[in-house]
This record gives structure tokens, C-alpha cells and sequence, in this order.
């Protein structure tokens, strides 16, 4: 087994390991925790496909943002695991069936029988000078200029639609409001009081 | 590289309509609540002028534009200006149900209008990459559309079940398009058409792809069995989402299938038939049968499109011509009576009172005549009962089935349509036999009174002279 | 040498993992969602494996738009989910069954 394989089967063998702890943790934070893993092991094996960009941005992106992003949902939202518990042991055998049975169909389509290095051989390495960013980054403003600027309109909407759901203005709650703080002066807040001292100090 | 400005000319209604959202979001900020309407007039203007924008820059001829990700020919001409029509109707409709119930803000509009724009897009799709984008626009409008009413009980479960199979969904159609990508090299229909009718291309790949396509396909129509969504989302959204929902996206569901299955996948229809034909009978049958047992309209109405997207399908499994002219002429008849028909319901609902009972919707005739009888029309019309439209639309796509001799799914079309015309009756025999249980006459506005017997009256129209539309079909499918 | 197929087997493997999750995690809509990320990471390994294999970048391009739709999805859903939450005070999906029929 050549030092590239042997690297690949330990990438891809954490990534399984995790998928599975993903969906059979009870805790939602362990379940994203592992799912951070996967992704991170994900990472590892693009970069041994060569898409060095997207490796980098599934980290920055999907560990760094997305994943967070999960994880401050999780712990904002005050889950009973307990009763989350219950009905896994009952879905279990059919979720386990279905996926064997899936498995087994996906695996005698894309197994090595079509997909194998006789069919597709391994291409050549690119030189040591390639930029795969450059060259995503050039496809992307010429080719895909199109699917580009509506993936800007994609990002807009969920903008608008993740405000408008979750923002509401409760009774009662109080709000900062920062022009007004900025703009008081010193006479309405400070009071210089000028007292006589008194003369003597009865101490009983 | 020089970019030639006369390629944004086909790309115009997209250009005009993603303008008029960004200018209905941003003046939307500085109204006052009372002022709202002008947010509401400021979408219609731009769905008017979005309309204008299609007429202007179509034509006969086929563009092909921004390297081969997006297309306009005849058929998105067509489909996009039924879209943007059915949208304005759409948008008067839900005008009033927003006000009365409180529920009048911008974010309905912007994101009604974002959605139309997703539709266009997948309209005028011609890669793999634009028809995922625009769906994936559509979706995520539609799901926050359906959360949109916060004091609502059922909207956010509605939402959150729409949400995962629809990403589901996606995520399945995405693994198929994978797959094609793979096994042809290449992202646009064209290319993938020519790739797979050059032959050399393993046909278990291509076929395995495939499943995977159909099935993300039969997930947004909402076809059995994959229609687990459907009367969950009728149900738990406010009765103007599900107006929007139960209408419209059914053009852009039927692009969809004719973008991926005929321009694409032309080359296997030998295999996608079978599966379309599985999925056709099973809509027509659960559809029909379900939907007898409902008492609740806007479920009743889920059930009904559920067996209509088996006829749509029906057309298309026919590929050919003919058959594809009949399904489209399917999909837009329905989408306008879909429209109608929840619009009813739109216009009967008040603050805190949903009309989404069949019990609400007896007596209508001693309540208002004149509604009952346009109801009386689109009821008639979706059964398929002569002379409207709706019959015309069933016998267009029974005849495409009976041309490449498959007559036994034309007789198992018309056996369940017959079943299916008995809950269509019952709502007609409610109206006019039935004591009201609130005899108030209830009143609307004017514009609403005028689309709504526009929309009744159109049934009519279209079924006296169902050419005027079928020539338009044709005429968009040469 | 790593073979195609080796890559497409660990997508498969991933994509049926993530059905698998849906079908055990009916309950627990949180993981429900991170299922579905595991589903489109299942897909984006397969494009990015036939864009190293076809020499063609646009596989990658298309990985690109898939990260950046699914970052929005994640975004909606979660809102979705915070809403439901306040409504119900739990995620428990068994409990969404107002809606029946």
C-alpha cells in the first residue's frame, strides 16, 4: 500500500467513524462536535483530490461559521436530551436496513467495476506552480458569472428570511439607544452639589 | 475576454425583476405601517414591468446566453409571462387576507418577489448549475414564507417539515446530478443530450443517475410517494402562502422536469417513462381516494393537486410533441385554477377565523351569489367537467397517453377522475343545497372582486375556446 | 494509485450514513439538519473526486455554489427551528403532529 493510499484510508476512515457518531449521539452538541470532525477529515481528502481552495473554505466556512453556528443554537435552545432518547432504539433496524440495502445498490454502481483506475486512470499531478484558486477564481467571474450573482440574490433572501422569523419586539424588554447616550452632556447627568459642612458630628 | 452587453438582453425580466425586489426591500424600510400599500403596489408595478420585459426581448428565435447557463426560447416566454400573471392575481388575492390579518408587511413581498425570480430562473435554465441555484432560490423563499406568520400554530411545523424534505430533496437531486456529471463531463443540457446520444457512455451510470434525478423531481412536484410534504404545507401555511405555493411553483416544477428530462435526459426516455408512469398512477390513485376523506378545504385541495400532478406527468410520459403541449397546457389551466380556488378560501378567512373547513363554505350561494357561482366554474373545472377549461386540459394529456398506445393508464386516468369529481360535487352541492352556518353576506374589495371573477370567469373562456391558449402552447414547443 | 471508484464508495457510504440518520433521528429535528449537511458533503465528495478525474474544474465550481447554498440553508433552518422552539418549548418532531391526515 503506497503512503498516498494508506493517508487516504486514514482520512476517510475517520470521516466514516464520525458520520456515524453524528447520527447516533443523543447530545445535539456531540453530534455537531463530530461533524466538525467530518468535515475536517473531509478537508484532508480534497486537498489529496487537488481542490485546495474548497478544502480551505469547508474549514473556514463550514467548521468556522457554519458549524458555530449550529453549535450557538444547540446550547440557546434549552433541549431535554431525556425525552429525545426514547424513539431511537425503535427506528434503529429500519434505519439500518434501509441504509445497508441503499448502500449495497450504490456500491455495485460506483464501485471499481465502473468507476475503477482501468476506466479512469489516475491524472497526472498539476505542476508545482498551479493555482487552483486562480483558476476557480477566473471561471467563477467569467463562465459562472450567471450562477454567481444569483448565489448573491440565494444569500440576500436567507438574510432577509433569518431576520424577519427570529426578530420580534417583546413588551417590556428594554433596548440601548446609542444616538441618545452619545448625545448627553454633562449637565444631565452630573449634579455638583454644594453643602455647608456641618458643625459638629453627634456620634452617640 | 470581452463581454458583449447584448447578451444581457435576453436576461432582461430577471434583470427587471431582481431590481424592483432590491427596490421593494430598500424603500420598504422607511414606511410607516399604514403606508405598506405602497410596498405592495411597488411589486405589482414590477411584476408588470417584468411582463413587459418578457414581451419586449422575446421572440420565436432562442438565445443562449452567458456560456450556456441560461436560455430563453419560446417555452420560457410563455411560461414565465403565466407565471408573473398568475403572481400579480396572486399578490391582490393575498392583499387583503395580509391586512386583516396583521400580517401586511414588507418581508411578504420581497420574498414573494425572490421566489418569482427563482421561478424565472428555473424557467430559463440551461445548465445543472442554474436550474439547482433557482430552485434552491424558490425553496428558501417558500419556507420562510410558510414560517411567516409568528402567531400562527402550525406555520413554523409546517415550515420545519417542508424544510427537511425539501433539503432532502435536494440533497437527493444534487447526488443524481453528481452522478450525470460524472458519467458526461459536462453541466449544460446540451452537452449532456449530445454526450449520452453519442451511445458510448455506460447506460448503468447514466440510468442510476437518473433515478436519483426523477426522484428529486417527483419531490418538488409533490408526487406520490414522495408527497409526504404536501397537505402538511397546504395546511400549516397562512392561507395566502398557500395560494402562492399550491399554485405557481407547479409552472416551474413542470420546467423543471421538461429542462432535466427532455433537454437533458431526452436520449433515455425510454427509461424515465416507466418511472414517471409509476409515479402518475400512484398520484392519480392516492391523490383522488385521500382527498375524499378530508373536511379540511385547504388539505382536500393538497390531495387534489397531489392526483393533477399525475396528469401533468401524464403528458410528459407520452415525449413527444403533443404530449408535452398537453402538459404544459395542464400545468398553467391548473395553476390558475389552484389560484382561484385558495383565493376563495383567502377571501373568506377573517382575523382569527381561517375558512379552512368544508362547513365554512355552505351557503355561499345565499351569502353571495355572484362568488358562488365562480367557485361553482373552478370546482367544475378542476373535476373536468365540460365546457370548462379543466376538461379540455384532461382530454389534451388522455389523448397524448392514447398516442403511443398506452390505453390502459388513459382508462385508469379517467377511472380516478370520475372518483375524484365527487369531493369537487360535494363543495357544489354545499354552496347551493346547504344552510349557511353564518349567513352575514361577506364583502371584498373591488380588485379582488374583479380578479376573482376574472379568474372564475376564464375557466369558462378557456373551455369555450380552449385554442386560443393550446395554439400558444404550440406555438411555444416547436 | 487512488481510484475513482474509492472516492465515489466513501460518498456512497456517507450518502447512506445520512439516510440512515434521517430514518434513526426522526425525533431530533437539530440532527435532522446535521444529516442533511453530511448529504451534501456525501455529494460534494463525489464532484470534487469527477473534477480531479475529468481534469475539469467545473465540478469544483459547482462544490463552490453547493457550500454557499447550504451555508443559507443552514441559516433558515435554524431560524425555522428557533421559532418552533419558542412556539413549543421542545424540537421533538414526534410532537409536530397537529398537523395530521
Amino acid at each position: 500500500m503506497s503512503y498516498e493510499k494508506f493517508i487516504f484510508y486514514v482520512f476517510a476512515a475517520i470521516l466514516v467513524f464520525a458520520a456515524t457518531m453524528v447520527i447516533t449521539r443523543k447530545n445535539p452538541v456531540h453530534s455537531a462536535l463530530y461533524l466538525v470532525l467530518a468535515f475536517f477529515s473531509s478537508a484532508g481528502i480534497w486537498l489529496m483530490a487537488e481542490a485546495e481552495f474548497l478544502a480551505i473554505v469547508l474549514v473556514l466556512v463550514y467548521v468556522g461559521a457554519v458549524m458555530v453556528l449550529f453549535l450557538f443554537v444547540v446550547m440557546m435552545l434549552d433541549i431535554d436530551v431525556a425525552t429525545l432518547r426514547a424513539g431511537m432504539i425503535r427506528y434503529l433496524p429500519v434505519g439500518v436496513i434501509v441504509a445497508v440495502m441503499m448502500l449495497v445498490m450504490l456500491w455495485m454502481v460506483v464501485g471499481p467495476e465502473n468507476f475503477g483506475l482501468e476506466k479512469y486512470a489516475a491524472p497526472a499531478r498539476h505542476a508545482a506552480d498551479y493555482n487552483n484558486t486562480a483558476e476557480l477564481g477566473s471561471l467563477l467571474y467569467t463562465v459562472y458569472m450567471y450562477p454567481f450573482e444569483i448565489a448573491a440574490v440565494i444569500l440576500l433572501v436567507a438574510i432577509i428570511a433569518a431576520i424577519s422569523l427570529t426578530m420580534r419586539r417583546r413588551e417590556g424588554t428594554k433596548y440601548q439607544v446609542p444616538s441618545e447616550q452619545v448625545a448627553v452632556h454633562k449637565k444631565d447627568r452630573l449634579r455638583v452639589v454644594k453643602m455647608e459642612p456641618e458643625d459638629k458630628m453627634e456620634l452617640k | 475576454m470581452s463581454f458583449d452587453l447584448n447578451t444581457l438582453y435576453p436576461v432582461m425580466p430577471e434583470i427587471v425583476l431582481l431590481t424592483a425586489a432590491s427596490i421593494v426591500l430598500v424603500i420598504d424600510l422607511f414606511l410607516k405601517d399604514e403606508q405598506r400599500i405602497l410596498s405592495y403596489s411597488l411589486a405589482q408595478l414590477g411584476l408588470l414591468a417584468t411582463i413587459v420585459a418578457v414581451v419586449a426581448f422575446g421572440g420565436s428565435h432562442t438565445d443562449i446566453v452567458f456560456d450556456n447557463n441560461y436560455i430563453r426560447d419560446p417555452m420560457s416566454d410563455l411560461l414565465k409571462v403565466v407565471i408573473l400573471i398568475v403572481s400579480m392575481g396572486m399578490l391582490v388575492y393575498a392583499k387583503e387576507f395580509l391586512r386583516r390579518r396583521d400580517l401586511f408587511k414588507g418581508e411578504f413581498f420581497t420574498l414573494s418577489m425572490f421566489a418569482i425570480l427563482g421561478m424565472l430562473i428555473m424557467v430559463s435554465a440551461n445548465s445543472f448549475l442554474s436550474i439547482y441555484l433557482g430552485l434552491e432560490l424558490l425553496a428558501l423563499c417558500m419556507y420562510a414564507l410558510v414560517a411567516f406568520d409568528q402567531e400562527s400554530d402550525n406555520g413554523p411545523e409546517a415550515a420545519m417539515k417542508y424544510f427537511v424534505l425539501g433539503a432532502l430533496a435536494s440533497g437527493i437531486l444534487l447526488y443524481g446530478i453528481s452522478m450525470i456529471y460524472g458519467a458526461t463531463g459536462a453541466l449544460d443540457f446540451a452537452a449532456v443530450h449530445a454526450a449520452i446520444s453519442a451511445g458510448s457512455i455506460d447506460k448503468i451510470v447514466l440510468v442510476f443517475g437518473l433515478v436519483f434525478l426523477v426522484i428529486g423531481i417527483a419531490f418538488k412536484f409533490g408526487a406520490v410517494p414522495f408527497h409526504m410534504w404536501v397537505p402538511d404545507v397546504y395546511h400549516g401555511a397562512p392561507t395566502a402562502v398557500t395560494m402562492f405555493i399550491g399554485s405557481v411553483p407547479k409552472i416551474a416544477a413542470f420546467a423543471l422536469a421538461m429542462r432535466i428530462l427532455v433537454d437533458a435526459m431526452g436520449a433515455l426516455h425510454a427509461d424515465w417513462q416507466g418511472m414517471l408512469v409509476i409515479l402518475a398512477v400512484l398520484s392519480m390513485a392516492i391523490g383522488n381516494v385521500i382527498a375524499i376523506a378530508q373536511t379540511n378545504i385547504k388539505r382536500m385541495l393538497a390531495y387534489s393537486t397531489i392526483s393533477h400532478v399525475g396528469f401533468i406527468f401524464l403528458g410528459i410520459i407520452a415525449g413527444n410533441n403533443e404530449g408535452y403541449v398537453a402538459s404544459m397546457f395542464y400545468a398553467i389551466v391548473y395553476s390558475i385554477m389552484a389560484l382561484g380556488a385558495f383565493g376563495m378560501i383567502a377571501m373568506m378567512s377573517n382575523k382569527g377565523f381561517d375558512a379552512d373547513q368544508l362547513d365554512d363554505l355552505k351557503g355561499l350561494n345565499q351569502r353571495n351569489p355572484w362568488f358562488a357561482g365562480m367557485m361553482l366554474l373552478l370546482m367544475f373545472s378542476m373535476a373536468g367537467v365540460p365546457p370548462t377549461v379543466g376538461f379540455f386540459a384532461k382530454l389534451f394529456v388522455l389523448d397524448a397517453v392514447i398516442g403511443i398506445d398506452l390505453v390502459w393508464l388513459a382508462l385508469v386516468a379517467v377511472a380516478f377522475s370520475v372518483i375524484g369529481a365527487f369531493y369537487y360535487i360535494r363543495v357544489v352541492k354545499l354552496m347551493y343545497f346547504d344552510k349557511p352556518v353564518d349567513d352575514t353576506p361577506f364583502v371584498s374589495g373591488a380588485d379582488t372582486k374583479l380578479v376573482f371573477s376574472l379568474n372564475g370567469l376564464s375557466m369558462l373562456y378557456l373551455g369555450l375556446f380552449p385554442a386560443s391558449l393550446l395554439s400558444l402552447c404550440t406555438a411555444a414547443l416547436v | 494509485m487512488i481510484a475513482l471508484s474509492d472516492y465515489l464508495i466513501l460518498g456512497a457510504i456517507l450518502f447512506s450514513l445520512s439516510i440512515a440518520g434521517i430514518f434513526i433521528n426522526r425525533k431530533n429535528v437539530i440532527i435532522l439538519l446535521m444529516c442533511i449537511e453530511l448529504m451534501l458533503l456525501a455529494v460534494n465528495i463525489n464532484f470534487i473526486a469527477f473534477s480531479h478525474f475529468l481534469g475539469d474544474a467545473a465540478g469544483q465550481v459547482f462544490v463552490f455554489f453547493i457550500l454557499t447554498v447550504a451555508a443559507a440553508e443552514a441559516a433558515i433552518g435554524l431560524a425555522i427551528l428557533v421559532v418552533l422552539f419558542r412556539k413549543r418549548r421542545n424540537i421533538d418532531v414526534d410532537g409536530l403532529d397537529v398537523l395530521k391526515g
